[in-house]
């Protein structure tokens, strides 16, 4: 297929309103009479309430309003509705809402929260699934049986287990009677952030006229829209969410997160819109945070290296509330058998309530977690089985014909893991291997990796387009652009599909659910999927209008005509034409009488044919679209620090079609850096007292120039998929998933120690060196 | 105690009342209106802040307004004239170095002080300057290709 405008790198549509400081992000939008808000945390990440005295924090200049949750009985949530706006009688986390001050200036709510006096009775706190699955461990949540839940999940009454999500295929943990070796291990990814540079932050306007407007940097306008207007009793079609510019999302800002507190706070000042914005610190202990995924895993192969059974229990520590982790424990579940078939399944899933930040979404959502003991695993059955790594792999990949521990069978059009894998291989391993010198050891390590959308099934995404009058068009869509790119992808697939030159389309520049289509939210590296395919929906939809008048036009049959985005002319014909800018808002004939429909169309697209999962099997088609790749890195030891340096990361992703190969690029790299910090050095730490040790940049450090790899390789591999625009899949989240495992692989291949759990750091790696030195 | 100070903004002379130890972002974000300056951070870490005071690139939650009285201050929106982008914002769109955008207008005013004062700046005076600022979307190597071409462009303007 020959492409006019998929495939090349035009430029961001956004790119000059941020480079000159004019793009709006919630912080920057001001509004009539607007006010601020501070938040109380509390000292202890278990306690009840005994007393909140707010007398002296009232009495503060500037101060509108002091709120705390007394009395209210909102609940909350999309999965499990455990959540509530603010602290009701008990605190489940350090960073939970206690009460907030509402005042003129920021500084004045922030002096005056200061003055807010609580009184507390302190109860045992858990930071991890272990220790609140103990049988003697008090409840987190006492009537979580109360909670209305999705009917797919299912809770241990009287336990902190807030769901147990269960996978079998073939005969499941019998399975492994059919092995002839085994590997297992315990691997632990631990608590982290996406920590997007812009924090979080809302706005909510109670109106006199009994509607709620609200401002958020979040990816689900739709989703706050319902949630709110649910809580406050209204018709959704009377609350307005405005999403403006997002400084970074990486997964935290979906969901309903801080809007259902901020709306509770701006409901005691009806008539002001009242704006929160969170610090560093808050946007690490009161958002929504990542991972804190530990998973035992266990292999089972033939003595070739035939894989037949795998046996997985994940054990998330969820955090306070669980509506938000536990489709991210279910997804590192059914994920956890990677890129590989295996004839017996038995994958259990457990997300734990803790008395630690919420977890949420985070790039990746679960597959990196669980493949990080699936990657892991495979260099250890190899070296079991005495096998090469890559041959173990290629035997047991995915691919077309074969079923995947959910049960759905793999097509052509699911892409090709092997090509990934040969691309990795060839850039990182075909060279001989750097030798050990006075100052490095150095190693290569290596991952493959799938990755499934992890949608719902009403997951859609709406596109309305109209064409101007001048054959111009103007597209507008649901999705989220939080950097990623969406609106360049939305351009050229629209150019593409409605074959007019990009200049003449312009994308949306913000969501306002009032006059945006319907999308579910902006998720699961769906977008281009789903986006793009409703994209192609509308413009098929709006070249049969033009081809419909340019029929009685032209006096033929609509099926007579081509349509090239200029003209609509007989197919035998050309010359016989009438053009796109006369019909396209009706033809007006030669008597003024006009004849026709406007040009302008609506289309929607979902993930066809996405199911629950069963209710006895857990299986399902819950991926529809999978994408696969692997990826490899070079590493280099120093010896005297222990330090790690990346010389060289490889990755390779089936991407069916390639919409924009710069961009492409970019995000791979942006992902991938990600998760170098997260295997080298980020980890949110928790102190005796239950509360975040680390929640600031210089103590939780994020990867800086310094630390990218010298060498960076793309590979982009193009067996076009069944689902997305011109055969595309996503990759928003995809670079994340293989980058722990491959550096450990590397580690492995450097100093022979193996590590199961991240980050590696290098105290970590002196210290076996030390050992390894006193035992040898 | 509220005072009164004097400081040149992209290039028109504005007076505001602020107590003194005010913060610089937040004269430029809450009194100025100037919002292209971000916050990402507490504590001087992140850069998005950054702005040019009297031609050397600082963080501007670092200045209290008392100690940059009778400065002159260029912000985000003072690199460009009108349509016409400063060349540092021109390599940056070119080298698809913006994916949020979040961190953009630091790095732009960081470069743009950079290389105003030291055209020649080697490689490694660059990614020193560019290393004080957190990017959590790129990966950097469309920064650093960024920056390398601003200095360029800027070369060929002379």
């Amino acid at each position: 297929m020959d492409f006019k405008y998929i495939g090349k790198s035009l430029p961001r549509p956004d790119a000059i309103s941020k480079v000159t400081g004019k793009a709006v992000y919630l912080d920057d939008i001001r509004l009539p009479g607007l006010l601020h808000a501070a938040i109380l945390r509390p000292k202890h990440a278990h306690a009840k309430i005994l007393n909140i005295d707010t007398g002296e924090a009232e009495r503060m200049p500037g101060v509108v309003k002091v709120v705390t949750g007394k009395g209210c009985d909102l609940h909350y949530g999309d999965n499990i509705a455990d959540l509530t706006p603010m602290a009701v009688n008990k605190v489940r986390y350090a960073g939970e809402p206690v009460a907030a001050v509402i005042a003129e200036t920021l500084m004045q709510a922030n002096a005056a929260v200061e003055k807010i006096k609580v009184e507390y009775e302190e109860l045992p706190f858990y930071l991890d699934a272990r220790e609140a699955m103990k049988d003697d461990a008090v409840l987190i949540h006492e009537h979580s049986e109360e909670y209305w839940r999705l009917p797919t999940l299912k809770y241990i009454p009287n336990t902190n287990i807030a769901n147990y999500y269960r996978l079998i295929k073939g005969k499941g943990e019998e399975g492994f009677a059919e092995a002839e070796v085994v590997v297992e291990g315990e691997f632990n990814y631990p608590f982290g952030s996406s920590a997007a540079i812009e924090p979080h932050g809302s706005i909510v306007w109670f109106k006199e006229d009994n509607s709620i407007e609200c401002w958020s940097s979040s990816i689900c306008p739709f989703i706050i829209r319902q949630d709110l207007a649910h809580n406050y009793d209204l018709p959704v079609s009377d609350v307005r969410v405005h999403i403006p510019e997002i400084g970074g999302c990486f997964g935290y800002k979906s969901d309903i997160t801080v809007e259902q507190t901020i709306a509770w706070i701006a409901s005691f000042v009806p008539g002001h819109p009242v704006k929160w914005a969170a610090t560093r610190k808050e946007d690490f202990t009161s958002t929504l945070t990542a991972h804190g995924i530990r998973t035992y895993m266990k292999l089972g192969a033939k003595r070739n290296g035939k894989l037949v059974a795998i046996k997985a229990k994940i054990l998330h520590s969820g955090g306070a509330y669980s509506d938000t982790a536990v489709n991210v424990t279910i997804g590192a579940t059914h994920n956890s058998s990677g890129p590989y078939e295996y004839e017996h399944c038995y994958l259990e899933g457990y997300t734990v309530y803790t008395n630690t930040t919420p977890i949420g979404a985070y790039r990746g959502y679960g597959h990196q977690e669980s493949q990080f003991a699936t990657e892991r695993l495979m260099d250890m059955l190899a070296r079991k089985l005495n096998m090469d790594p890559f041959q173990l792999r290629e035997m047991n990949y995915l691919g077309p014909g074969s079923v995947n521990a959910l049960g759905e069978c793999m097509w052509k059009t699911n892409g090709d893991v092997h090509a990934a894998a040969k691309a990795v291989q060839n850039a990182v391993f075909s060279t001989e291997k750097n030798k050990e010198d006075d100052k490095y050891y150095y190693g290569r390590g290596f991952a493959a990796l799938m990755k499934s959308p992890k949608g719902a099934p009403f997951s859609t995404k709406g596109c309305y387009m109209k064409m101007n009058i001048d054959g111009s068009v103007s597209v507008n869509m649901g999705g989220a652009e939080v950097g990623q790119g969406l609106r360049t992808v939305v351009k050229q697939v629209a150019a593409e599909a409605l074959q007019i030159p990009p200049e003449k389309i312009r994308v949306y520049s913000e969501i306002d659910t009032q006059f945006s289509p319907y999308e579910w939210q902006t998720i699961g590296s769906m977008f281009t999927i789903q986006g793009g395919r409703a994209i192609i929906r509308a413009s098929d939809k709006l070249i049969a209008i033009l081809k419909k008048t340019a029929a009685q036009v032209l006096k033929t049959d609509e099926d007579y005509l081509e349509y090239n985005g200029e003209y609509v002319y007989l197919r035998n014909d050309p010359s016989i034409k009438v053009a796109v800018k006369d019909i396209c808002r009706g033809y007006i004939t030669s008597d003024g009488i006009t004849i026709g429909e406007v040009a302008q169309a609506t289309a929607d697209a979902r993930l066809p044919r996405y199911s629950n999962p069963d209710s006895e099997t857990g299986q399902g088609s819950m991926g529809v679209d999978y994408t696969f790749g692997a990826q490899g890195a070079e590493i280099r030891i120093e010896k005297a620090t222990g330090k790690i340096i990346v010389d060289h990361f490889a990755s390779s992703f089936d991407m069916g079609r390639v919409i924009n190969p710069k961009q492409l690029r970019s995000n791979v790299l942006g992902g991938v850096l990600m998760a170098v910090g997260a295997t080298l050095s980020e980890e949110l730490r928790y102190d005796e007292n239950g509360h975040q040790g680390n929640p600031h940049f210089f103590k939780y450090r994020i990867p800086t120039l310094k630390d990218i790899p010298a060498k960076s390789t793309t590979v982009f591999i193009e067996n076009p998929g069944a689902v997305g625009p011109f055969g595309a899949r996503g990759i928003g989240e995809h670079p994340v998933i293989g980058v722990a495992p491959s550096i450990l692989n590397a580690i492995h291949d450097a100093i022979g120690v193996d590590y199961y759990e991240i980050p590696v750091t290098s105290e970590e790696i002196k210290k076996a060196l030390v050992d390894r030195k006193e035992n040898a | 105690m509220a005072e009164k100070y004097t400081i040149k903004v992209n290039g028109i002379e504005r007076t505001v009342e602020a107590e003194t130890d005010t913060l610089l972002i937040d004269v430029l974000r809450e009194k100025l209106d100037l919002t292209g300056t971000k916050r990402g951070c507490d504590n001087s870490t992140c850069g998005s802040c950054v702005v040019i005071l009297n031609g050397k690139a600082v963080k501007s939650c670092q200045k209290k307004i008392a100690q940059v009285d009778g400065g002159e201050v260029i912000t985000v929106e003072g690199l460009s004239r009108g349509k016409e982008l400063h060349p540092v914002q021109k390599a940056l769109v070119e080298a698809g170095a913006i994916q949020c955008g979040f961190c953009t207008p630091g790095i732009a005013t960081e470069l743009a002080a950079l290389f105003e004062e030291n055209p020649d700046a080697d490689e490694e005076t660059i990614m020193r300057a560019l290393n004080k600022h957190l990017c959590r979307c790129t990966g950097y190597e469309d920064i650093k290709n960024g920056a390398l071409l601003a200095q360029k462009l800027m070369k060929d303007e002379r």
